[in-house]
């Protein structure tokens, strides 16, 4: 899809002149500061607090002094319960994220793509992907509160809903989050996806139904396998969008009650910012990043075999 | 025939319930605070949106946040746009030793977590004086933003042909002549892709504006928006809707605006 090319290195041109070689020396320094805002800005403000974070997950830290204490931290967060229910919490969110963002935006955009009007029709999954996580979670507080919306229709319809609320008890709080994920997350699914069949040449599918396939199988046998491209890129974007997730939650739960629904992301604001637990803020952060770094590595091998 | 009306039929049913929460959103933010019974509306009941978010407006000092935050997403979105344009320049074009090398520390901001840098940020903002302040929002923003807008732009100029760049060289211009006249207007759809992409990006923020602002006129308006809604019951969830219909209808505008760019720039991702 994109159009990424390693920038060939030009010392290994053998043909040029010693005039050209002496000018490209004299390039590179004049490259610096070119390259110097960019580099400034990712190196002071996210590379080096990279880090320090790091250090820091090494480290006991209440704000105020430190010491360094090796790798107890990280050996603390597996004998803490509330860890690892935040671990357990962050794998509900990606393996929710992967079927039904995913899921639906890939029906969404085969469907819309068929009918008349689709176009108009698929912009109702595209809109929430423009609004924020923030203002998602205001909604969706509206609908999921006790006396909110859902419980009302679940009423209208003559049935209860369930005496606890759906924000008081896990797993439902997890659940429904990723539902009201869901809600936002699709329509980024659904354009990619539709870039992807777009692409798809129609002599393609053409051949397909001549040698007799329709429907069913000609998904499966001829449009599926080349949405392949498109479906590596959504399925890494959609994981590492999961283990990002923080707003939502924080709005719609703060992680609680007590730290049920935390996911990674909100463990570590809590442990830093509510507990000033800088070491165990730290320390949980550096696995998180552990685990984005590691579960985007089929998109990043992509990337790199493409460069 | 049976099959597609079923089709039909499905994706109709799906797109009501993906708008059923913003229709939700725009009946509920119109009944006049003081009125709301308890129980959500599913009719229009008043035209008391502006009201509304008056209440936000004055009783939480939402507008900062709106104003903070058109100046945090214009400012850290150009100023991070800018140097990517120059950063790619450097690195596509200029004959630069392991332009390899430099690619990955620039783009590596882009795959860690944004967990790993708030607390030593938090720190070093607060020892150096940038905590709440508009200097240290737009900065980290711009730093944020850098890494996606230059891996856009590089992978647009490495598809250019070097030719370009090699008649510009014959004529004697300088580097910075070249960038200015010859490259910079060819990747400005691009760049404005990018603009577009990260002013979303900063507006839509709210982890840094917890973490590194406190007072209500530095504060970006998705923090004001937590305020507001932290504030649920007393303010009575109509002004919460109002205040979050504000805050989403810049990005949306934005984004129905500009589908193309958008639809361009997350081309790119993959």
């Amino acid at each position: 899809m994109a159009l990424a090319t390693v920038p060939k290195s030009a010392a290994g041109d053998a043909t040029i002149s010693r005039r050209r070689a002496a000018n490209h020396s004299r390039a590179r320094a004049q490259a610096i500061p070119f390259l110097l805002p960019a580099l400034g800005l990712v190196a002071i403000m996210l590379l080096v607090p990279f880090a320090v974070t790091v250090y820091q997950s090494f480290t006991s830290d209440n704000g105020i002094t430190s010491s360094f204490i090796g790798l107890q931290n990280y050996g603390d967060l597996i004998n803490d319960p509330s860890f690892v229910r935040s671990l357990a919490n962050t794998f509900m969110w990606t393996i929710g994220t992967l079927i039904l963002p995913v899921g639906v935006g890939l029906l969404v955009a085969i469907l819309t793509n068929s009918i008349p009007g689709g176009r108009w029709l698929r912009f109702a999954f595209v809109l929430p992907y423009a609004i924020s996580g923030a203002s998602t979670a205001v909604i969706w507080g509206f609908i999921l509160r006790s006396d909110g919306a859902l419980n009302q229709a679940i009423r209208f319809f003559g049935l209860t809903p369930p005496s606890s609320g759906w924000l008081l008890e896990w797993p439902n709080n997890t659940l429904v989050m990723i539902v009201a994920n869901t809600w936002q997350a699709t329509g980024v699914c659904v354009i990619l996806f539709l870039v992807g069949l777009q692409a798809i040449p129609a002599e393609t599918l053409e051949a397909g139904s001549l040698d007799g396939a329709s429907g069913a199988r000609l998904f499966w046998h001829i449009v599926f396998p080349q949405l392949r491209p498109v479906m590596i890129v959504v399925i890494g974007m959609s994981i590492a969008n999961s283990l990002r997730v923080f707003d939502l939650i924080w709005l719609l739960t703060k992680g609680g009650p007590g730290s049920v629904s935390e996911t990674l992301a909100v463990t570590m604001y809590r442990q830093t910012f509510i507990l000033s637990d800088y070491g165990a803020g730290a320390a949980v952060a550096v696995v998180l990043a552990i685990i984005v770094v590691a579960s985007s590595w089929l998109y990043l091998q992509r990337q790199l075999k493409k460069g | 025939m049976i099959v597609r009306a079923l089709r039909s039929a499905l994706v109709w049913a799906l797109a009501l319930l993906w708008l059923m929460p913003v229709y939700l959103m725009v009946v509920n933010s119109m009944t006049p605070a003081k009125q709301y019974s308890g129980n959500p509306a599913w009719m229009p009941t008043g035209l008391a949106f502006f009201q509304n978010l008056s209440t936000a407006w004055t009783d939480s000092g939402f507008g900062d946040g709106l104003l903070n935050s058109l100046m945090y997403s214009l400012s850290a979105a150009a100023l991070a746009v800018l140097a990517a344009a120059l950063a790619g320049y450097a690195v596509v074009i200029m004959p630069l030793k392991r332009p390899t090398l430099w690619f990955w520390l620039i783009y590596l901001g882009t795959l860690l977590p944004l967990q790993i840098f708030l607390a030593p940020l938090f720190k070093a903002y607060v020892a150096v004086g940038l905590y709440d302040t508009n200097l240290g929002m737009i900065l980290i923003y711009a730093a944020i933003c850098v890494p996606f807008a230059f891996f856009i732009v590089r992978n647009y100029l490495s598809t250019l042909p070097t030719e370009i760049t090699e008649a510009a060289q014959l004529d004697g211009a300088s580097w910075a002549t070249v960038f200015w006249r010859i490259h910079f207007p060819l990747i400005r759809s691009s760049l404005l892709a990018a603009f577009i992409f990260q002013f979303t990006w900063v507006w839509n923020d709210l982890l840094f504006g917890i973490t590194l602002t406190t007072s209500p006129d530095r504060r970006p308006v998705m923090a004001a928006l937590a305020e507001v809604s932290g504030g649920f019951a007393s303010l009575g969830p109509p002004v919460t809707l109002a205040a979050a219909i504000v805050a989403s209808f810049p990005t949306v505008v934005l984004f129905i605006a500009c589908q193309r760019f958008f639809v361009s720039s997350l081309k790119a991702v993959g």
